[in-house]
């Protein structure tokens, strides 16, 4: 066998800095997305309404960048929305106890109908929308770095969004594992009885988390909208909501976890593409996989927590 | 004896009483929920400049008013009441299946396969491609259903992530392997021996529109369904496992042969849905020729009250009132995203059960703070 072509076709078409790129950039959405999983799952709540906060994020985004003329000013709305989207969808389900997955559902068909009405309401087109009105987020060169092979491309050029995603992992990673309110979340999520009875405001920190994972979701949108394409596509979320609760499955609820995870599916949208334009293997097969993965860690994950769990029942028994 | 306090009236009056009042209730929270949704969905139609009043009338004229909208209701009803079944019997049973829309599409691959890749007489040709829909739709449930009972995965996240899956699988089948030409991703057409015939070829009535005698098939399904739940043990064993799956295990219920039993069929309803949906209406398999028919029978099935009737009849009104909206479309330019939204206000509305409480609690007794419990932590 010729090694010598084979890693002049992984180089080609799988690993090389133009690929990496690509994998850092498609990996952002679903980084965010994967954090208002996590925000939400670890404070013990099943958040299926991702998808719907997406989309919402990107249609103000695009709104308040139209309006304004400012691509922080759609930043500034995508968040808004994502806070009130969030509150709503609090109100409703921890205070009002409709039943949370009922409600996600809701949200999502709400929000897919809503934004595509508001594009013909509010722009007066059908499917799409852009405008050089528009402002979206540039390339940021960071001087210095950008000089430096391989490393200087990989970290330089991306847009302000993605290095704020950046930042918010490593924020989230913080306050989940160094700080009081992040001791408070994970217990809720934990044990809810034992974080009431220790004084915990059990519906507040849920309140807040619901509210967190609006601001995530609707962040992952404002990339999709003024980073990643510069203009509003009726349902452009294209399933990154569910795939943000696939990669905090995957990422075991840690915020590192859920990084890597996104890179994964970043990795293996941008190869998938590639191998599917030189017709290597049907890009389908490459876009099944990180599913799949989803599954089988899911399976791993649960067994090998059931197996800790009956370890620990058998030796609490033995201590009786 | 003392102790125990016994209702002092009892019998057969005050049980219907009793159950009356619960249906009422119900009811009332329906018909508030709605209310309220359209009273939302006008005040949208005004801000967009439309007069609410025409557009609510130009939708139940649209849905019902003409020969066409009618058969357009019927059409569109057919797999919405296939899923919302399917649904309402997952739901009723204790699983939240959110894959019905996967099961949907790979019921309907199955059926399209079965359809055009055999030649066979009719009476059994059409029959077998309606089971590979049923089969192809329980098969795609097995696995989320395997994974829950053996393992305790929750059924939700699976069923979302085989949703994709059946997605891709399906792109890449009707892309290369089923494809009928290089350039397309279609299969090719059914074979007349598999089609289910639509009003237009044999009857006077539906010029110009796709609805097949499918509807009765769904309506079957249904009055099936709601025999089993109502009359035999497997359906008060599906209910009462649905209710409360511990004192169901006490009762001697066998919750795995349940579980897996009750996923199994409404995949295989959501299957055959989806062949129907084909032999029917398309008579070939378009790459996603229809999303979201799966949601909209979890909708549909919410709305109903998770009951089979209730969904039946949702659904149906779901159908209706998007015939409704494709007429509004055409002839007003409304968007027919409209009736989604308002969909999702009454889903809204009336899933906040507290909402109605919080109300009324808030007239009974204003400015005494609520009591925080450790009850109801688990959402």
């Amino acid at each position: 066998m010729d090694w010598s072509g084979v890693l002049d076709v992984v180089q080609r078409y799988i690993l090389n800095v133009a690929n990496l790129q690509g994998m850092l950039r498609l990996a952002t959405p679903v980084i965010l997305a994967g954090l208002c999983a996590l925000i939400t799952d670890r404070a013990g709540i099943l958040n299926i309404a991702g998808e719907g906060m997406i989309l919402f994020g990107a249609w103000f985004a695009v709104a308040g960048s139209y309006f304004f003329s400012s691509s922080f000013a759609g930043l500034f709305a995508g968040i808004l929305t994502g806070l009130v989207i969030g509150g709503l969808f609090a109100l409703f389900s921890l205070k009002f106890r409709a039943n949370i997955i009922v409600m996600g559902i809701a949200i999502n068909t709400f929000a897919n109908a809503a934004t595509i009405f508001l594009t013909r309401a509010v722009f007066h087109v059908a499917g799409s929308f852009s405008d050089p009105k528009l402002q979206g987020f540039g390339p940021i060169n960071i001087p210095g770095l950008q000089s430096i092979p391989i490393l200087g491309p990989l970290l330089s050029g991306y847009t302000f969004v993605v290095y704020l995603t950046w930042a918010l992992v490593i924020l989230t990673a913080v306050f989940l594992y160094r700080t009081p309110w992040g001791l408070h979340l994970r217990a809720v999520g934990e044990n809810p009885q034992a974080a009431e009875t220790l004084g915990i405001n059990v519906g507040r920190i849920r309140f807040l988390a619901v509210m967190a994972s609006g601001v995530f979701a609707a962040l992952a949108g404002v990339y999709l909208s003024l980073a990643h394409l510069n203009g509003f596509v009726d349902l452009m979320s294209a399933g990154r909501g569910f795939i943000g609760m696939a990669v905090n499955t995957f990422g075991g609820g840690a915020p590192l976890g859920v990084f890597l995870s996104s890179l994964l599916f970043g990795f293996t949208d941008t190869i998938g593409f590639r191998l599917q334009a030189e017709r290597i293997i049907p890009v389908y097969f490459i876009q099944m996989l990180p599913y799949l993965v989803t599954l089988a860690a899911l399976t791993f994950f649960t067994v090998r927590r059931q197996r800790a769990l009956k370890a620990k029942i058998a030796t609490s028994h033995a201590g009786d | 004896m003392s102790s125990i306090s016994i209702p002092k009236k009892s019998g057969f009056l005050t049980n219907l009483q009793r159950s009356m009042g619960g249906v009422l209730r119900r009811s009332l929270t329906i018909f508030l929920s709605v209310f309220l949704a359209i009273i939302v969905g006008s005040i949208i139609m005004l801000l967009y400049g439309q007069n609410p009043i025409m557009i609510y009338k130009l939708l139940i004229m649209g849905a019902f008013g003409s020969q066409v909208g009618f058969f357009v209701t019927i059409q569109r009803a057919t797999p919405i009441i296939f899923t919302a079944v399917a649904s309402a019997l997952a739901f009723r049973t204790g699983v939240f299946n959110v894959g019905v829309e996967g099961q949907f599409f790979i019921g309907a691959i199955a059926g399209t396969y079965v359809g055009y890749a055999f030649k066979m007489p009719t009476i059994i040709h059409l029959p077998l491609s309606l089971l590979a829909g049923f089969a192809g739709g329980a098969l795609w449930a097995f696995f989320p259903t395997l994974m829950r009972q053996k393992l305790g995965v929750s059924e939700i996240i699976t069923t979302i992530m085989t949703n994709y899956l059946a997605t891709y699988l399906i792109s890449w089948l009707t892309t290369y392997p089923l494809a009928a030409s290089a350039v397309t991703s279609e299969t090719p057409f059914v074979q007349p021996t598999a089609v289910l015939p639509q009003f237009q070829e044999f009857t006077p009535f539906g010029k110009g529109t796709q609805a097949s005698v499918g509807i009765f098939i769904a309506l079957g399904v249904a009055f099936v369904m709601w025999y089993i739940f109502k009359r035999t043990k497997l359906g008060y064993e599906w209910r009462m496992v649905g209710l409360s799956s511990l004192f169901s295990e006490f009762g001697g219920i066998n919750l795995n042969k349940t579980f897996i039993g009750g996923m199994l069929v409404s995949g295989g309803i959501a299957g055959l849905g989806g062949a129907v949906e084909i032999l029917g209406v398309w008579r070939k398999y378009k790459n996603l020729f229809a999303v979201g028919f799966g949601f909209k029978g979890n909708l549909a099935a919410l709305l109903g009250g998770q009951n089979i009737i209730g969904s039946t009849v949702a659904a149906s009104l779901y159908g209706a009132m998007e015939s409704g909206a494709l007429g509004l479309e055409w002839n007003a330019g409304v968007p027919r995203q409209l009736i989604d939204i308002v969909v999702g206000l009454i889903i809204f509305f009336m899933a906040a059960e507290g909402m109605w409480d919080f109300l009324r609690k808030i007239k009974i007794a204003r400015g005494e703070p609520a009591r925080r419990t450790t009850e109801n932590l688990e959402v």
